[in-house]
C-alpha cells in the first residue's frame, strides 16, 4: 500500500493507494504543527479502514514540514508540493499540461510535459491577494461561509468593482459597499471576479497549455472557476478526485513509483 | 501672513494655521464618511484656538486623498508637493522625506532648494503603512498610541517574516497564542515596519540627511529602527509629523 501526506496551511490530507486503483483519503483541519497534523490525518485514515502504519509500504510527504514528517519516520521520502501537484494532476487526467493550484496561503501555476516532468512554474506566497486567504478575509467581512461564496454569486445581476489588489484595502472597500446596502450576490460576484483576476495574472506569467486542471481548496469555488475559464477561454478538466487531495494523491503516486511498483 | 492648510487623509484629517513659517494652531480628527460636513467644525475650532477670525486668513490650500471634498480653499495641491514643501522649508539641510501615511509610503527626493525632484510611492499594498500598523497592534490588543510604551519592555523581539498585512497578522496572532510577551511582539512589529519603510527609502540609494513624516513617524521605536537602518543623519520633523502635509499646504498658500 502506498501513501501520500500533504500538509497545507489550513487543511491536512492523506491518501492511500491500493493496487493503483482504489484510493482512500482523509482531510482534516491542521493541528498546531505539521508533524501532529500528519500523525492525526494518516492515523485517522488508517483507523477508519482497519489498517495500521505497518500496512504502508512506502510513503511520500509534501507541503509544510515535509522534511520533519520524514524525520519522524512517517514517510520514507519528501517531495516538493510542485512536483506532487504536477504528477497528481497528470495521473488523474493524462492530457493535463497546466495545473493551477490555489491553496489557503499560496498560489502556484505549474506546467508539466506528458511524462509529468516540470516544465515551468510560478508561485505567489508573499501576498494574500490571489490566494485562499483573500477569500477567507472577504468571507469574514461579509459574514458568510467560505463554501457559500461561489454559489452566492451565481445569478448575480451585477458585480462590485474592487480597485485594490491588497486584501486589507479591499476589505475596507467591501465594508463601504456593505454599508451602502449593495446586495450580497453582487458583492460575492465582485470578490470572486477580483480573485480570478489575481490568479490569471499569475497564469499569464507561465502561459496556458491545455488541458488545464485546478487543484487546491479554491478550485471548489464554482464562480472563480467559471471566471478563470472565461478569461483563459479554456474549459478546465474536472478530476474524479476532490481537488484538495491532488497534492496528497500525487505524493502517493510518487511513493508507488519510488518503490518500483508498476 | 496668516494661512491655513487642510489635509484630508485616508485615516486622519488635519487643519493647521500658520503665521508665515510658524505654526499657530492645529487640529486632527478621524476621516469619517461625512468628513466634508465635519471639517468646517475642525476649521472653526482651530481658528478659535489661534484667536484668529476667518476674515484674517490670507490664503488656504487643501491636500490629501479627500482634497476634492474641500470647498473653502483657494487651491488644492498633491500630498507629495505638500510634504516635500514642509520638509524642505522647515529642514533646509535634508535631501529626502519619507512619508508614512495611513495607506501609503512615499519617499520624496528634494534638491538643495527644497523642491521635489522625484518620488516613489507604494499605495497599492498596505505593507508598512499606518493601516498595517493598526491591524497588527489590534491583533496584539493594543492601540497604535500604546506601541512605544509597550515595546519599551522588550527583551527579545520576535521575528515577523511576512510583508503582506494579512499574512503578518496571522504571524502576530500565532505569537500571541503561543504566549509570547506583548512587548517582544510589538517590538518585532516595529522592526518589521521599519524594514519595509527602509527598503522603500533605499530605492533612491543612500541619502545622507532625511526626515520622517506621517503618523507612523510619531512612533519613536519605529523612527529609531528606520534611522538605524538607513544610516546618515535623521532630522526629526519639528512638529507632529502627521501635520507635515497640512503645513506644506499652508506654506504653499502663503507663496501663491
Amino acid at each position: 500500500m502506498f501513501a501520500g501526506i500533504d500538509i497545507g496551511s489550513l487543511t491536512a490530507q492523506a491518501v492511500l493507494l491500493e493496487d493503483g486503483n482504489v484510493t482512500l483519503s482523509k482531510s482534516i483541519s491542521v493541528r498546531p504543527n505539521p508533524v501532529e497534523s500528519a500523525r492525526a490525518v494518516m492515523g485517522q485514515l488508517l483507523e477508519e479502514n482497519n489498517l495500521s502504519w505497518g500496512d504502508i509500504g512506502y510513503c511520500v510527504s509534501t507541503g509544510y514540514g515535509r522534511e520533519k514528517i520524514q524525520g519522524e519516520g512517517m514517510a520514507q521520502e519528501n517531495v516538493s508540493e510542485i512536483s506532487c501537484h504536477g504528477l497528481g494532476a497528470l495521473s488523474l487526467v493524462p492530457q493535463v499540461r497546466t495545473v493551477i493550484d490555489i491553496g489557503g496561503q499560496d498560489a502556484k501555476v505549474i506546467r508539466v510535459d506528458g511524462a509529468g516532468e516540470l516544465v515551468d512554474f510560478v508561485m505567489n506566497d508573499k501576498c494574500a491577494a490571489g490566494t485562499g486567504r483573500f477569500l477567507e478575509v472577504m468571507c469574514r467581512t461579509l459574514g458568510v461561509a467560505l463554501e457559500d461564496l461561489g454559489p452566492m454569486s451565481q445569478g448575480a445581476r451585477g458585480h462590485i468593482h474592487l480597485s485594490s489588489r491588497c486584501s486589507i484595502y479591499a476589505e475596507t472597500e467591501v465594508l463601504h459597499y456593505l454599508q451602502r446596502g449593495v446586495d450580497m450576490a453582487s458583492l460575492a460576484a465582485g470578490i470572486n471576479r477580483s480573485m480570478a483576476h489575481r490568479v490569471i495574472a499569475l497564469v499569464r506569467r507561465v502561459g496556458v497549455e491545455k488541458e488545464v486542471l485546478m487543484s487546491g481548496g479554491v478550485a471548489k469555488n464554482v464562480a472563480v472557476r467559471a471566471e478563470l475559464e472565461k478569461m483563459m477561454n479554456v474549459k478546465m478538466v474536472t478530476p474524479r478526485l476532490d481537488p484538495q487531495l491532488v497534492g496528497a494523491f500525487g505524493a502517493a503516486v510518487m511513493a508507488r513509483k519510488a518503490s518500483g511498483a508498476a | 501672513m496668516i494661512t491655513m492648510g487642510i489635509d484630508i487623509g485616508s485615516l486622519l484629517s488635519k487643519v493647521v494655521i500658520m503665521d508665515g513659517d510658524s505654526l499657530i494652531s492645529s487640529g486632527i480628527v478621524d476621516t469619517t464618511g461625512n468628513i466634508a460636513g465635519e471639517i468646517d467644525g475642525l476649521v472653526a475650532s482651530v481658528l478659535s484656538d489661534a484667536g484668529i477670525g476667518r476674515d484674517k486668513l490670507e490664503g488656504a490650500a487643501g491636500t490629501g486623498s479627500g482634497a476634492e471634498l474641500l470647498e473653502n480653499v483657494d487651491f488644492r495641491e498633491d500630498e507629495v508637493t505638500c510634504v516635500g514643501t514642509a520638509a524642505g522649508y522647515l529642514l533646509p539641510e535634508i535631501s529626502m522625506a519619507v512619508d508614512i501615511g495611513g495607506q501609503s509610503i512615499t519617499a520624496i527626493l528634494l534638491d538643495a532648494e527644497g523642491e521635489v525632484i522625484n518620488f516613489m510611492r507604494n499605495d497599492k499594498c498596505a505593507s508598512g503603512s499606518g493601516r498595517f500598523l493598526e491591524v497588527m497592534s489590534g491583533a496584539v490588543g493594543i492601540g497604535v498610541d500604546a506601541i512605544d510604551e509597550t515595546a519599551a519592555g522588550a527583551k527579545k523581539p520576535v521575528h515577523i517574516s511576512s510583508q503582506c498585512g494579512v499574512f503578518a497578522e496571522s504571524e502576530v496572532i500565532s505569537h500571541v497564542n503561543a504566549g509570547e510577551d506583548a512587548a517582544d511582539i510589538v517590538a518585532g512589529l516595529c522592526e518589521a515596519v521599519a524594514n519595509i519603510v527602509a527598503a522603500q527609502a533605499r530605492k533612491f540609494g543612500a541619502e545622507e540627511k532625511y526626515t520622517l513624516t506621517g503618523g507612523v513617524a510619531r512612533i519613536d521605536t519605529i523612527s529609531k529602527v528606520i534611522s538605524g537602518k538607513l544610516g546618515g543623519t535623521f532630522f526629526p520633523f519639528p512638529h507632529d509629523p502627521r501635520l507635515a502635509s497640512a503645513i506644506g499646504a499652508a506654506l504653499l498658500a502663503g507663496m501663491e
